[in-house]
């Protein structure tokens, strides 16, 4: 593997970063400050792209849509906003949570948004009609939604009532399973035959979808009181994690062992986003974003 | 002839002759002749307009110099005798006199004012109060000429002015109607009314004459116009004076303000002016009040100006003129009469019977919140009102805390009141709470205690004695109770009415009741709202303990994992390009539809959910008897799997008919939740019978397989997890299911949310999870299977039971496993609940407690 160096960094100014995501493509990228904006960026040239404002507190994730036309963000508002990315312009506003929205995705057609708040609800928002209340609320969790990974036809939905709970649709059942801690954040591998679950005694868990057997622990990061994420690589072989004490580590998927350490800075890295098809890492701590990878993109 | 001949000749010709003109010849062209109408003419037929000058004023040819007259200039002229005038050229001068006529640039003519041409309908004008107040004596002589439509109506009508308008009125109506006159603030008596002068009381007595006549003249029938309207205008109060108080008067004497104009224009018209700036305020006008050493202090509140003020020198014999005539005449104040009615005797009535138990108290002793009432507590309807935390307290079996009878109010020891002035909160906490030797509340109390120990009326001391006697023999406490004779007899009836119901409502209930709740997780800090939220992992998410222990272990998978069916919105699938699994949806939208079903059970169900039933329910209450009482629903029960429902049985309704209900043709998985018809049950049945056969032998293949998979993955586990007998008695327990209450809890019920308390306990004593997710999947099948999805011939009966005993094991594990798996479905089932329950409005803020608290619950 080769060593894997910044490419670029971004001071956002946007006092805190709360998360970072590349868009479907990986050519750009979404930073939710705690400014109550959020940013397009170029991150590959370092470009400020547009600047979305309109939330009315931080905003906490965002989520491009498949065909890069529209931003979904979620804010400690209550409400998610649907954008235009040319125009900038909310295009519509989703209230319905009672409480802060902490993690929100599009599905793989961006016909629908799913949020998950600390209300303990998810709920399915039709981006196609213009209806404004949700069209579903899935009220399982016993305690508030950290965050949601949404597949062709299922939803994972992770809880700090230390569930993880996905929803398949195509079964027509929910299978929770119970982990003992609190869990983070919650990823699926590329294969979509596992759960990376971040949990908050320090450990990223591998878990078998099917089974609900653990196959995996990573440690050797930190997590504090954090909301940690994490990521797998674009080849399934890697589990990516923040860490509060400013590092990257990069986990081999097999083995367990810290493949890689990288130094992002002194101020932990919360959140991150693997690029979909190429070795490039976007991490986020305090105001900058880091654009990590192996060789530049040729643009 | 010859003459013009010789007249031809004698002339000398001149220059060309004109050709002659030849008669036949047509003349080409007509001379134009102008139309005369086509010339502006004035109104002496002279031409206006000329030349090119088409507009505007017709002077082109008038007073200038190509005109017939010329122009003259103005002459300057002044002699001795005659001394030029100024004059000022005005525009008329040089228009003519059309133009100053009706329809010219300026017309001059007169007009009658619009204040008087009545066009305009006259506001009320305020007058300023001059020396002569009121109404200005000019303006009333000068009158509007012209009336507005409106009074022309009327007078065409037959009004007068001065008469009110509608209908004609008898003399004594007319007289009531004065009387009734509409008054702001106090409406004096006509008795007491002030009659302002002398005068007044002549037109009194006259109208009093009147009447008398009026009286007498009532078969004549005379009738009158109304009174005339008088407008009730309030006048804005523009100064900052007191009520009443006008100040000096503004006007002097001739009617204008004072610094209004003929002094200089700096003078302001405020009293207060200010001579050099900055420097002194001087304040002009008349002080409010009356000196301390002025000896005449008769026209204190009378409006002052400067009328009162005397302008001459001399004596002051006018006023000593004034002032015993006044007095004379009939020693009441100016503007009154004394009046001829004796004043209307004031009724006095006599001060109202103090209650027995009233004590007077000082108005001014203050008395806290928490100390306790001497009086009885109200009387609600319901009993459960009178719960007091004690009566909580042993409704959870809780053994009281041993407390001091509580001194009366009167004699509060010096720890207690040292204590309330520290805040604390003296009768919730009781001294003994203090060692906090009582943490926790021990549920295993026998009833036998707690009605020795429990005290429902621990307020009041006799009462409670009494109350404690009742308990005994019911039929003494009147007898001998020395005390009792202090009390009437209505107060007796009711207190044996509140005995009654407390002796019902606190009865024991450890029975139910005690298996029901569990220790808190952790110390309630309540009072301390800073200390840190505590992490508790314990119940996380409803986990229960094996899936905790489990996960303590490392052991994931099938010990941690729970599945559940779940319905995704037919909207949701579309999105997400998912076929919608299964035909389910439409059922459940047909049962949001209210359906007017006759079956008998519903019939069943309304006794219970009446209003009249639910009263007579609550006040016949007692604990388990009326659950008792409560008919058996059968064909109620949901079997569904997510559906975990309402335990409320006790043991000892169990019975054997509860057994045997379980194997009835209703106990099989249906997937209907609403009731069903007769006709619907009749046809489910026969379906379900010929179901029966093909199910029965699938679950025993199931169980088959299930004893596979147990040796496959709980090889390890098993052996560490003791395996409970409890397996044998929890099916006898499953009936509760069947037999189970739907109807809301009621009464001390209805704030206690048993489908939480059900779920925890079941998950506690639920076999190992090993066989979990096998029986599940069964289980989902079943619930899943229709009729449709089942051919062949249907089992005769008597096999039909055969197969049920032996599949009897399994059947009974299946419906564990529902009950406590489902509660990670269960805000599902609530959500079912409140829906089905909104229906019934009575129970609905019921029910938002109960949801509210719920969630609580959950966080």
């Amino acid at each position: 593997m080769s060593e894997i160096s910044v490419l670029s960094t971004i001071k956002c100014n946007q006092q805190t970063i709360r998360s970072v995501r590349f868009n479907v493509d990986g050519t750009y990228c979404l930073t939710c400050g705690s400014d109550k904006k959020i940013k397009l960026w170029n991150p590959h040239r370092e470009l400020l792209l547009k600047t979305y404002g309109g939330h009315a507190n931080e905003v906490l994730d965002a989520a491009g849509s498949c065909d890069s036309s529209h931003i979904i963000s979620c804010s400690a508002d209550k409400s998610a906003i649907l954008w235009d990315v040319t125009t900038g312009q909310p295009i519509r506003r989703y209230r319905g949570h009672a409480s802060s929205v902490t993690c929100i995705k599009f599905n793989e057609e961006s016909s629908m948004a799913v949020s998950g708040s600390i209300d303990n609800t998810v709920a399915f928002w039709d981006i196609m009609s213009r209806r404004n209340e949700p069209i579903l609320v899935l009220k399982d969790a016993k305690d508030s939604i950290t965050s949601i990974q949404v597949t062709d036809h299922e939803i994972l939905t992770c809880s700090v009532d230390n569930h993880v709970r996905l929803y398949d649709i195509r079964m027509a059942k929910m299978i929770s399973d119970y982990i003992g801690h609190i869990i983070t954040y919650g990823s699926m591998t590329r294969d979509g035959q596992c759960y990376v679950l971040s949990c908050n005694d320090n450990t990223i868990k591998l878990f078998d979808k099917d089974s609900g057997e653990i196959l995996n622990t990573f440690k050797g990061h930190e997590c504090r009181d954090l909301r940690l994420e994490n990521a797998v690589n674009e080849k399934d072989s890697l589990i990516i994690s923040g860490s509060a004490t400013g590092e990257v580590f990069y986990y081999d998927l097999i083995s367990s062992n810290v493949s890689q350490k990288l130094v992002h800075g002194p101020k932990p890295v919360v959140s991150l986003s693997h690029h979909p098809t190429d070795c490039y890492l976007l991490t986020a701590s305090e105001n900058e974003i880091k654009l990590w990878g192996t060789k530049k993109m040729e643009l | 002839m010859s003459e013009s001949d010789s007249d031809e000749e004698n002339f000398i010709r001149y220059g060309t002759p004109l050709e002659p003109f030849e008669e036949d010849e047509v003349p080409t062209k007509r001379k134009y002749q102008q139309q005369p109408d086509q010339y502006a003419v004035d109104e002496h037929g002279r031409r206006r307009f000329h030349g090119a000058f088409t507009g505007g004023f017709s002077a082109g040819f008038g007073n200038t110099v190509g005109s017939a007259e010329g122009w003259t200039p103005a002459t300057f002229k002044s002699s001795r005798s005659e001394k030029a005038q100024r004059t000022n050229q005005r525009p008329e001068d040089f228009m003519d006199e059309e133009d100053r006529g009706e329809h010219g640039i300026a017309p001059r003519h007169m007009q009658t004012h619009s204040e008087f041409s009545g066009q305009k309908r006259t506001r009320p004008r305020q007058y300023h109060d001059g020396p002569i107040p009121g109404e200005p004596v000019l303006e009333q002589l000068v009158q509007a000429v012209h009336e507005t439509a409106a009074v022309k109506m009327l007078r065409a009508m037959g009004w007068r002015q001065g008469q009110g308008t509608g209908e004609r009125v008898s003399g004594q109506q007319k007289k009531r109607a004065r009387d009734q006159h509409k008054v702001y603030g106090c409406y004096i008596p006509p008795e007491m009314r002030p009659v302002s002068s002398i005068a007044c009381i002549i037109e009194n007595t006259q109208t009093e004459d009147d009447n008398d006549s009026s009286s007498s003249e009532v078969d004549y029938d005379t009738l009158f116009a109304p009174d005339d309207y008088e407008p009730y205008i309030l006048h804005r109060k523009n100064d900052r004076f007191g009520l009443g108080y006008s100040g000096l008067s503004r006007h002097s004497v001739l009617g204008n303000l004072v610094g209004e104009y003929g002094s200089q224009p700096s003078s302001s018209r405020s009293h207060l002016v200010m001579k050099e700036k900055g420097r002194k305020v001087s304040i002009r006008g008349q002080a409010f009040g009356v000196g301390a050493f002025e000896a005449e202090d008769d026209d204190i509140y009378a409006s002052e100006d400067m009328s009162h003020y005397d302008f001459s020198l001399g004596g002051t014999d006018s006023k000593t003129d004034r002032k015993p005539v006044r007095e004379k005449s009939n020693n009441v104040l100016e503007g009154f009469v004394k009046s001829s009615a004796p004043l209307p005797s004031v009724p006095s009535y006599p001060a109202p019977a103090l209650p027995r138990d009233y004590r007077p108290a000082a108005a001014g002793a203050r008395r806290s919140r928490f100390e306790p009432t001497d009086q009885p507590q109200r009387d609600q309807g319901l009993g459960r009102h009178e719960l007091t935390a004690e009566a909580r307290g042993a409704l959870l079996g809780e053994t009281p805390l041993t407390k001091q009878p509580e001194p009366s109010t009167k004699t509060i020891d010096k720890e207690e009141a040292l204590l309330k002035v520290l805040g604390r909160n003296v009768n919730f906490v009781s001294k003994d709470t203090e060692n906090k030797s009582i943490d926790f509340i021990p549920i295993t109390d026998s009833g036998k205690e707690l009605t020795k120990v429990f005290k429902p009326f621990a307020s009041d001391r006799k009462k409670q004695a009494r109350y404690e006697r009742y308990l005994v023999d019911k039929a003494v406490v009147w007898e001998r109770g020395g005390e009792s004779d202090s009390l009437t007899e209505w107060e007796r009836e009711r207190e044996m009415v509140e005995f009654e119901q407390a002796a019902k409502l606190y009865k024991p209930l450890s029975g139910i009741m005690g298996d029901r709740f569990t220790h808190a997780s952790e110390p309630d800090e309540a009072l301390n709202p800073l200390s840190a939220v505590a992490k508790s992992s314990i119940n996380y998410g409803l986990a229960t303990r094996e899936q905790t222990e489990a996960a303590a272990r490392g052991v994931y998978g099938v010990m941690t994992r729970r599945e559940a069916p779940w319905r995704p919105d037919s909207l949701v699938c579309k999105r997400f390009n998912v076929p919608e699994p299964g035909g389910v949806r439409q059922e459940e939208k047909k049962d949001d539809k209210p359906k007017v079903s006759y079956s008998i059970f519903s019939y069943m169900e309304s006794s219970v959910h009446d209003k009249d039933s639910f009263t007579k329910e609550q006040s016949t209450f007692s604990g388990s008897k009326s659950l008792q009482r409560e008919p058996p629903k059968p064909s109620q029960t949901e079997p569904t799997s997510n559906t975990d429902e309402i335990t409320t049985k006790t043991d000892e309704t169990m019975s054997s008919k509860g057994i045997e209900r379980l194997f009835k043709p209703e106990i099989t998985p249906t997937g209907f939740r609403k009731r069903l018809t007769v006709a619907e049950l009749f046809l489910k049945e026969s379906e379900m019978n010929k179901d029966q056969g093909k199910e029965v032998t699938e679950t025993i293949n199931k169980f088959d397989k299930m004893d596979l998979y147990k040796s496959i993955f709980l090889s390890d586990s098993e052996d560490e997890e003791p395996i409970p007998d409890k397996n044998k008695t929890d099916f006898i327990d499953v009936p509760k299911n069947v037999e189970r209450n739907t109807s809301p809890p009621r009464g001390i019920f209805a704030n206690i949310n048993f489908d939480e308390l059900n779920s925890w306990k079941r998950n506690d004593d639920k076999p190992p999870t090993g066989t979990k997710k096998d029986e599940e999947k069964i289980e989902e099948k079943d619930s899943n299977s229709n009729e449709e999805q089942y051919y062949g011939p249907k089992i005769p009966d008597n096999l039909k039971k055969r197969l049920e005993a032996d599949v009897g094991d399994v059947v009974t594990a299946v419906q564990e496993i529902d009950s406590s798996s489902s509660s990670d479905s269960w805000v599902d089932v609530k959500e079912v609940k409140k829906k089905k329950k909104k229906k019934v409005k009575k129970h609905k803020s019921k029910h938002k407690k109960k949801n509210s608290k719920h969630k609580k619950k959950d966080r």
